[in-house]
C-alpha cells in the first residue's frame, strides 16, 4: 500500500512545474557553484575540482539551499490540508504508517532529483569556456557521485526528515521555512564552538568538517587527494543521520491520524455556544454612513491595508521564531568583535551593529523572499480573493499595504536586533550605547536596501502567479544582481538598489557618504514605485489569471489618480536619475571596468619606454598646503628642487599628475623657461622641455600648485582619503616624476590577454636598476622637507618635521612644520579635530639622543589605550636606542584616522594609525596580548627600518622593512611583559601565516626573496626570527643590526655611500651569519634563505 | 435602479460555452436566478461582479456601464461568492471593520456603529470576538452577508448562499436577506427552488449558459395551471412512461417513483391534476431545453 502512496507522490511531483524549476535553477548555479562559492578567496595550490573544493561546494550549496528542501519536502502532508481532503484521505483504508512512509519517501526521492542538479551542474561547471585547464584535475565523474552520496545525501536526508515532520505536525508553510533559519542558526552556533572536533562533528553542512579532516594536509595533498569517509566526516554524517531518523520517528508518534476528528469536535462545541447565544433580531436599525472614494479615503486605507499586514505576520509564531533566533544569535556570535590579532574591541556600538548586519542579513532575506510571497497570495490561500476583488479597493493601495507592512516587519525585527545588541552590551559592562549608531546601522544602512529588494519581490510574486517559482525567481534576482556588481557592472544608475553605505566611523559619521547614498536609494526607491504600481495593475483581480490577459487589461484599470501618480513618480525618477548621472558622470568621471583596463594597457604600451629614463630627483620640497575639510578640497602650493644626480644632461622632466578625476594640476613652472610637451596628455602625463639643460650635478626649482576639488559625487565608492573629519593622505598624491608602474595592469591573466608581458611584483635581487630604488619608481633619494598647513578652526593638522610656529588666521589654524634632518620622500598630511595627549621621552643617556616630544592625537572618547601607546612609545625608543642606534628626529608622533583603512603606518617621527585598530581594544592583561602597545613598537621600529635603513625595490624588501621590525617590537613586548605574552603573540602569528599559506596560489617564497607575501614577511618573519634570536641570543641580533644600520643608513651609511645603491636581503644576512657561531651556520640558511615552511 | 444584462456571451479556452447571449432585466427587489449546477449562473454573477469579462455583450446598472466602469460599479456592489473562507486567527469584528475600511467607510465612529448594527442584524453580536476560526458554515454564510451589506449596497449579488446549510440556518439567513429595502436589487443565484418560492419577485431560469425562462414566479405558475398531473407508478414501468408522456419530473414518495408529467388535457390512466409548483416549472424548463438540445 505504501508503494501505491509512493507512486502516486512521484506521479504528482511529475506534473508539477515547481520540480522542474528548482532541479534547473540548482542545475544552472551549480554551474558556476566553485565560482559563487569560493569568490574572493584564493584557492591556493587547489585545482577548482579536487575533492575537497567539490565537497566543500556541495556542502555549501546543498546548505544554502536547503530552503528548497523544505519547500519540497514541507509540503507534501501540508498539501492534503491546504486543498481541504485530508478527510477523505484520512478516512481511507491506509495505515498511518504506509500514508506517513509513502509520502516521505516519494518526496524524497523527488528531493533527490532535483539536488542531482548541484551534480550534474558542477560537472559541467568544468566544461565551461571560462575555467582554464590549469586550475583543473582530470575530470573524474565518479569523484563528484562519491562527493554528492557521502556530503550531500545526509544532509538532504536530514533536512528532508526535519521539514517533513515539521510540515505535517504544524501544517504551517511558514514555519517549515522557519527550520531553515533553525539549521542556519545551529551551523552559526557550532561555529562558536572552540573545540575544533566538536564543531566538525556538529557542522550540519559539513563545511568545518571537511576543513577539519584534512587539516594535517599538504598543499598537494589537499589538491588531488579523495576525502577520506573515516573519523570527524563519518561521524558527523551518522550524527545528522540519526537526527533525522529520530525526527522520523518522532514525527510519527506524534502525527495524529483523526485531526480532522479532533478539528470538528472542536468547532462543535465552539459551535454550540454560537447556536445557544443567538437570537432573532428583527428590527436593527442600520446607520446612515457615508462612503468615501477621495484620495483621504484612500490613505485610511492603505493606513489600514499597512497595518492589517503588518499585524498578520505579527500573529505568526514563525515570525517570533525568527525574531528569537535572531536575538540568540547576537548573543552568541558577538563574542569575538573587530578582533586584532586575538584581541577583542570594546562592544563599541558600531561594532556590535556591523556583527548584527552580518548575521542577520539571511534571516532578512527569509522574510522578504517569502513573507512577500505569502502577502500576495494571502487573499488567494484564504479563498478570501473574490470577496476582496469585489470591493472598490484601489489593486495600488491593497499592495501598498502589503509592501508597508512587510517593511513594518523588518522594523520589528530590527528593533529586537537592537535590544539584543543593548543587551550583549550592558551584559559586557558597556554603557556608552549610541542609539543613534544603532538607528543609523539598520534604518539607514540595511532597511533602504530590504524595502528595494521588497519592490522586486512583490512584483516578480505578482507578474508570475506562481509562488514558489516567484520565489526562485526573487532569488536569481538577487544572485544575478550580485553577479552583476562583481563582473563590474556596478554603476549606482543601472546597478539595482546602488552602492551601499560607507562604513560609519566615529571621527568621521557616515560623512561624505550619505548624501549620495540617499539620493541614489530614493532614486531606486522611485523605480521600485514605478515597479509596485505596475505589479498592482498586472496583478490577478477577479479570475482571470493568465498574463498576457492580465496585460491587457491594464488600460481598463489604470484609473486616473493613479495614472497622475505613475506620471509624477515617473517623472520624480527621471529627474533624480539626471541629478545623479550629472554627478557620478558629468562633474566627475565614470570609468568602466574594460575602460579602466583600456587605460591601463595604452599607459604601459605607450610610456613603458620612460621608465627607466634619467630623470631628476627631488631633494627639497616646501609647500604651502590648505586644507579645507568642510567641502573637502585642497590646494598645495609651492616647489620641489629637482637635482640631476645622474651622469647624463637632462633636457625634459617627465611629470605624472595623480590619475584621478578631483585632483587638477593648476600650474606647473620651472625656473629658466621651459616648452610643455602634451602629447601624452590623456595619460596624465606631461613633458616639460627645459629651456636650459640641466647638467649634472645642477638643480632647478620646480614651482606646482595642485587642487583636489570635491564635485557633487562619484559613482560607487568615493575618495576616502580627504575627509570631513579625518583627512589622511600622503605624497603620492603630489606630482611625481617619471612612469608609474602602480598605473600599469597587475592581473595575470588580463596581462596576458592584453599581450603585455609577465610581470613580477618585485625585481630581482641583482636588477641593477632597481637596486638603486628604495621604492617603486622612486623620484627621490631623500628631501629637506618644509610645510605650512592650514586647516578649519577646529582642526589640527599635522605632517612631519618640528612644529615651528602655529597661528589662526581667517577662522583658520595654520601650522608650520620643518624637517631639520633629510627625511626619506615619504610624509602623510593629516587634519581632524583632535584630543592631544602629551610626554617627553628621555634618552637614558646623553648618546643615545635628544629629548624627544611625544604626542597622541585622538579622537575624543578613544582615551581607552592611550596610556599603553605611550608606554609603548617609550619603551620603544628605549629599546631601540639602545640596541640600535639613537632616535633621529625631536618628535615622535601617533595620529588617529577614520576605520577606511585598517593600519598603521610609519612616516618619518609620525605614525597615522587607524580608529579601528588599537584605539579601541579592549586588551584584558590578563588573557590577551597587548596589541595597542605591539603595533605602536611595530610601528616605532619603522623610524629605523624604513626611515634610518631603507631597502632596495627588489625580492627580500619587506624582510628587511617589516620583519625586523616585527622582530624589534617582538622584544620590546617581551621585555616591558613577558616571554609567555610573546609566545602567545606568535600564536596569532602562526595562525596568520597558516591562513595565508593555505591561499597561496604559487610556491611559497623563502624570507629572503619574500614579494609581498604578508603571511610570510609578517608571520613567518616574525616566528623564525624568534627562533634565531633563541639560537645565537638577542644580544647578538642586536649587534647585527646595529652594524647593519650603521653600514647602510641612507643618509650617511659608510656601505650605502660607497656602493651607491640600497641594501638587499643577501647585505643583511651577511651581518647574521657574522653572528651566528659556525656550529649553527645552518640555521640562517634554514630560517631565510630556504623554503622550509613553518612547523606547526 | 435596474440591471440591464443584454447579449452577454463568454466562451472559456477550453471550449464551453458558458454564457450565450444572455439579456435580463432586474429590477431592484429578490431576483431569483434558477439553474442546475453548471449551468453557467456562477459565471454570470461574477462577470456582473466585475470578476470576469465576457465576449461581448454588455451589462448597465443606472448609468454605470459595469464592463467598464469596474470600480464604479464596486462602491455600490455587495457581492458573496459561492465558497470563500475567512482568515481563521482574527475575528468577526475585525475582518468586518477591516473590509468596511475597504468600502470606503472611513469615518471611524460610523465604521463603528455600522458594524455594530450588522452584528446584531446577522446574529454574530455575541460572538463578535470569537476567532474566524471557529465558525459553523451558517455562521460563516451570516458573516459574508454581513460584509456584503457593508457599504449599503444598490446591487447585491449572493451566490449559492444556503448550499450546505441546515434548514435553521437557512431561515435565518433568508431573515437578513427579505429584510432588504425595495432599493436593492438583489440577484439570489440557487439551485433550490424553494428559496426563490419563498423570496423572490422575479426570477429566471438558466440551463446551459442561456435562459430559458424569466418572469414572476406567480405568472409563470399560471402558465402550468390545469397542465400538470401525478402518477405513483411502479419502478419497471418508468420506462414505458417516458415515452409515452412529457415527464418532467420523478421522485420517490415513500420508496415508490412518483412521475409528473405535461399534458394539456387530461391523459386519465390513473393520472390526477394537480396545482403547479415551481419545482415543475424548474423541471419542465429544464426537460425541454435538454431535450431540444438532444433532439
Amino acid at each position: 500500500m505504501w508503494y501505491q502512496i509512493f507512486k502516486f507522490e512521484i506521479q504528482y511531483r511529475i506534473k508539477r512545474p515547481d520540480t522542474y524549476v528548482f532541479f534547473l535553477f540548482l542545475f544552472l548555479f551549480s554551474i558556476v557553484g566553485v565560482d559563487f562559492i569560493f569568490q574572493g578567496s584564493e584557492m591556493g595550490l587547489m585545482k577548482k575540482n579536487s575533492p575537497l573544493v567539490i565537497a566543500k561546494t556541495m556542502g555549501a550549496i546543498s546548505g544554502i539551499f536547503m530552503i528548497l528542501a523544505s519547500m519540497i519536502m514541507g509540503v507534501s502532508v501540508l498539501r492534503d490540508f491546504e486543498y481541504n481532503i485530508e478527510s477523505l484521505v484520512f478516512s481511507a483504508p491506509i495505515k498511518k504508517k504506509e500514508y506517513l512512509l509513502g509520502r516521505f519517501l516519494g518526496s524524497f526521492a523527488v528531493l533527490l532529483f532535483v539536488f542531482t542538479g548541484i551534480l550534474f551542474g558542477m560537472m559541467l561547471g568544468e566544461f565551461m569556456p571560462w575555467t582554464t585547464p590549469d586550475n583543473l584535475l582530470a575530470f573524474n565523474a565518479f569523484i563528484y557521485l562519491k562527493t554528492f552520496l557521502m556530503v550531500t545525501l545526509p544532509t538532504l536526508f536530514f533536512g528532508a526528515a526535519l521539514f517533513f515532520v515539521t510540515g505535517a505536525l504544524s501544517r504551517n508553510l511558514v514555519v517549515v521555512y522557519t527550520q531553515g533559519i533553525i539549521l542556519f542558526v545551529v551551523y552559526m552556533l557550532t561555529k562558536a564552538i572552540s573545540n575544533e572536533f566538536w564543531q566538525a562533528i556538529l557542522d550540519p553542512f559539513s563545511l568545518t568538517t571537511t576543513t577539519f579532516a584534512t587539516k594535517s594536509w599538504t598543499a598537494i595533498e589537499k589538491s588531488t587527494q579523495e576525502l577520506p569517509f573515516i573519523g570527524a566526516l563519518l561521524y558527523n554524517k551518522l550524527f545528522w543521520i540519526s537526527l533525522g531518523i529520530l525526527a522520523l520517528i518522532y514525527g510519527y508518534k506524534k502525527f495524529n491520524f483523526n485531526v480532522v476528528k479532533e478539528k470538528r469536535s472542536k468547532r462543535e462545541k465552539q459551535q454550540t455556544i454560537a447556536s445557544k447565544t443567538s437570537y432573532e433580531v428583527n428590527d436593527v436599525v442600520m446607520p446612515d454612513v457615508q462612503k468615501h472614494f477621495g484620495l483621504l479615503s484612500k490613505l485610511i486605507q492603505l493606513k489600514q491595508f499597512s497595518w492589517f499586514y503588518f499585524i498578520s505576520i505579527c500573529k505568526q509564531s514563525s515570525f517570533w521564531g525568527i525574531v528569537i533566533c535572531g536575538m540568540i544569535i547576537i548573543l552568541i556570535n558577538s563574542v569575538n568583535l573587530g578582533t586584532v590579532y586575538g584581541v577583542d574591541s570594546y562592544p563599541a556600538t558600531y561594532f556590535i551593529v556591523e556583527e548584527l548586519q552580518e548575521t542577520s542579513i539571511y534571516f532578512f532575506i527569509i522574510l522578504l523572499v517569502f513573507y512577500s510571497g505569502e502577502l500576495v497570495w494571502k487573499e488567494r490561500n484564504a479563498k478570501l480573493n473574490l470577496i476582496y476583488d469585489a470591493t472598490p479597493m484601489s489593486s495600488f493601495m491593497k499592495l501598498a499595504g502589503k509592501y508597508i507592512g512587510l517593511n513594518l516587519i523588518y522594523v520589528v525585527l530590527m528593533l529586537a536586533l537592537i535590544i539584543s545588541g543593548i543587551i550583549f552590551q550592558t551584559l559586557s559592562g558597556y554603557y556608552n550605547y549610541e542609539f543613534q549608531v544603532y538607528f543609523y546601522g539598520f534604518f539607514l544602512e540595511i532597511l533602504p536596501s530590504l524595502a528595494l529588494y521588497t519592490f522586486i519581490a512583490f512584483f516578480i510574486q505578482s507578474l508570475v502567479n506562481h509562488k514558489f517559482v516567484g520565489v526562485m525567481l526573487v532569488i536569481v534576482f538577487f544572485i544575478a544582481n550580485i553577479a552583476m556588481g562583481l563582473f563590474g557592472f556596478d554603476h549606482d544608475i543601472y546597478f539595482f538598489g546602488g552602492s551601499s553605505l560607507g562604513a560609519y566611523s566615529d571621527m568621521n559619521g557616515y560623512g561624505h557618504f550619505l548624501k549620495p547614498y540617499l539620493l541614489i536609494k530614493s532614486y531606486w526607491f522611485l523605480f521600485g514605485m514605478l515597479l509596485l504600481i505596475i505589479a498592482s495593475l498586472v496583478s490577478v483581480r477577479g479570475i482571470e489569471t493568465n498574463l498576457v490577459k492580465r496585460i491587457r487589461a491594464v488600460k481598463y484599470r489604470l484609473s486616473k489618480p493613479l495614472f497622475r501618480f505613475s506620471g509624477l513618480v515617473l517623472l520624480a525618477f527621471i529627474t533624480v536619475g539626471g541629478g545623479i548621472f550629472y554627478n557620478t558622470n558629468v562633474l566627475n568621471e565614470y570609468w568602466t571596468n574594460s575602460e579602466a583596463t583600456a587605460f591601463r594597457v595604452a599607459y604601459e604600451k605607450e610610456l613603458k619606454s620612460f621608465e627607466y629614463i634619467p630623470q631628476p630627483k627631488i631633494v627639497d620640497v616646501n609647500l604651502q598646503l590648505e586644507l579645507y575639510p568642510e567641502t573637502r578640497d585642497y590646494t598645495a602650493e609651492g616647489y620641489y628642487i629637482l637635482k640631476n644626480t645622474t651622469n647624463e644632461r637632462i633636457k625634459s622632466i617627465h611629470i605624472q599628475k595623480r590619475i584621478e578625476g578631483n585632483v587638477t594640476l593648476d600650474s606647473v613652472s620651472f625656473e629658466d623657461g621651459f616648452t610643455t610637451d602634451n602629447q601624452y596628455k590623456k595619460f596624465d602625463y606631461f613633458i616639460y622641455n627645459l629651456n636650459k639643460t640641466l647638467k649634472p650635478g645642477d638643480s632647478i626649482n620646480m614651482y606646482f600648485k595642485q587642487s583636489f576639488t570635491t564635485k557633487g559625487f562619484e559613482s560607487g565608492n568615493s575618495n576616502v582619503n580627504i575627509n570631513n573629519n579625518g583627512t589622511f593622505f600622503n605624497n603620492s598624491d603630489l606630482p611625481r616624476i617619471g612612469y608609474t608602474r602602480k598605473y600599469e595592469l597587475n592581473d595575470p591573466d588580463e596581462r596576458e590577454d592584453y599581450n603585455l608581458p609577465t610581470r613580477s611584483n618585485k625585481a630581482e635581487r641583482d636588477d641593477i636598476r632597481e637596486l638603486v630604488n628604495a621604492r617603486s619608481g622612486s623620484d627621490s633619494d631623500g628631501i629637506n622637507f618644509e610645510m605650512t598647513v592650514g586647516t578649519s578652526e577646529d582642526q589640527t593638522a599635522v605632517v612631519p618635521g618640528n612644529l615651528l610656529t602655529q597661528w589662526t588666521e581667517n577662522n583658520r589654524n595654520y601650522f608650520h612644520y620643518k624637517m631639520e634632518i633629510p627625511i626619506i620622500n615619504f610624509y602623510s598630511m593629516v587634519s581632524a579635530v583632535y584630543e592631544i595627549k602629551k610626554d617627553k621621552w628621555m634618552p637614558q643617556q646623553d648618546t643615545l639622543g635628544s629629548t624627544v616630544d611625544l604626542e597622541i592625537y585622538y579622537h575624543k572618547g578613544h582615551a581607552y589605550n592611550i596610556d599603553r601607546m605611550m608606554t609603548s612609545m617609550k619603551a620603544s625608543l628605549d629599546y631601540y636606542s639602545t640596541n640600535f642606534s639613537p632616535y633621529q628626529y625631536e618628535q615622535l608622533r601617533i595620529m588617529e584616522f577614520p576605520r577606511y583603512a585598517q593600519f598603521a603606518q610609519s612616516f618619518p617621527g609620525t605614525v597615522p594609525f587607524s580608529e579601528s585598530i588599537g584605539f579601541v581594544l579592549d586588551i584584558d592583561d590578563e588573557k590577551d596580548v597587548d596589541m595597542a602597545f605591539y603595533v605602536t613598537a611595530h610601528e616605532i621600529a619603522h623610524q629605523w627600518f624604513g626611515m634610518q635603513v631603507e631597502a632596495a625595490n627588489v625580492k627580500g624588501r619587506h624582510f628587511i622593512l617589516e620583519t625586523l621590525s616585527q622582530y624589534a617590537a617582538m622584544m620590546v613586548l617581551k621585555q616591558e611583559y613577558s616571554e609567555e605574552k610573546l609566545l602567545q603573540f606568535l600564536e596569532t602569528q602562526k595562525e596568520r601565516y597558516k591562513e595565508g599559506k593555505d591561499r597561496e596560489a604559487l610556491e611559497e617564497p623563502s624570507l629572503a626573496l619574500v614579494e609581498n607575501q604578508k603571511y610570510v614577511y609578517y608571520a613567518k618573519g616574525a616566528i623564525n626570527m624568534y627562533q634565531f634570536q633563541k639560537a645565537i641570543g638577542e644580544e647578538q641580533v642586536n649587534k647585527s643590526l646595529r652594524r647593519f644600520l650603521e653600514d647602510w643608513n641612507t643618509t650617511n651609511g659608510k656601505l650605502k655611500m660607497n656602493t651607491n645603491r640600497y641594501a638587499t636581503s643577501q647585505d643583511l644576512l651577511g651581518y647574521f651569519r657574522a653572528v651566528t657561531p659556525d656550529s649553527i651556520h645552518h640555521i640562517v640558511v634554514d630560517l631565510f634563505e630556504s623554503f622550509k615552511p613553518v612547523e606547526l | 435602479m435596474e440591471l440591464r444584462i443584454d447579449n452577454l456571451s463568454k466562451t472559456y479556452s477550453n471550449g464551453i460555452k458558458a454564457l450565450q447571449n444572455i439579456s435580463l432585466e432586474i429590477p431592484t427587489g429578490m431576483f431569483g436566478l434558477l439553474g442546475p449546477n453548471g449551468a453557467g449562473k456562477s459565471t454570470l454573477m461574477r462577470t456582473i461582479a466585475t470578476l470576469q469579462d465576457a465576449d461581448s455583450g454588455s451589462i448597465v446598472l443606472g448609468d454605470i456601464d459595469v464592463l467598464q466602469q469596474k470600480n464604479e460599479l464596486r462602491q455600490v456592489l455587495g457581492y458573496l461568492p459561492q465558497q470563500f473562507g475567512l482568515y481563521p486567527k482574527i475575528s468577526a469584528e475585525v475582518l468586518l471593520n477591516h473590509f468596511a475600511v475597504l468600502k470606503g467607510i472611513t469615518n471611524k465612529n460610523e465604521r463603528k456603529e455600522l458594524v455594530k448594527a450588522l452584528l446584531h442584524k446577522t446574529n454574530l453580536y455575541e460572538v463578535r470576538q470569537q476567532n474566524l476560526k471557529g465558525f459553523s458554515g451558517g455562521m460563516k454564510q451570516r458573516f459574508g452577508i454581513a460584509q456584503a451589506l457593508l457599504n449599503n449596497p444598490k446591487l447585491l449579488i449572493v451566490d449559492e448562499p444556503t448550499a450546505g446549510l441546515d434548514p435553521v440556518e437557512r431561515n435565518r439567513f433568508y431573515n437578513v436577506l427579505s429584510e432588504l429595502g425595495e432599493h436593492t436589487a438583489v440577484i439570489l443565484s440557487t439551485h433550490i427552488v424553494d428559496d426563490v418560492k419563498e423570496l423572490c419577485t422575479n426570477m429566471a431560469i438558466i440551463n446551459q449558459g442561456q435562459v430559458c425562462l424569466k418572469g414572476q414566479p406567480l405568472q409563470i405558475l399560471e402558465g402550468l395551471k390545469d397542465k400538470v398531473y401525478q402518477k405513483t407508478i411502479g419502478k419497471a414501468e418508468l420506462n414505458t412512461y417516458k415515452e409515452n408522456y412529457q415527464v418532467i419530473s420523478e421522485k420517490l414518495f415513500l420508496g415508490k417513483p412518483t412521475i409528473h408529467i405535461l399534458s394539456d388535457e387530461n391523459p386519465g390512466d390513473g393520472f390526477s391534476l394537480i396545482n403547479a409548483e415551481l419545482e415543475d416549472v424548474y423541471f419542465s424548463e429544464i426537460f425541454s431545453n435538454t431535450n431540444a438540445k438532444s433532439n
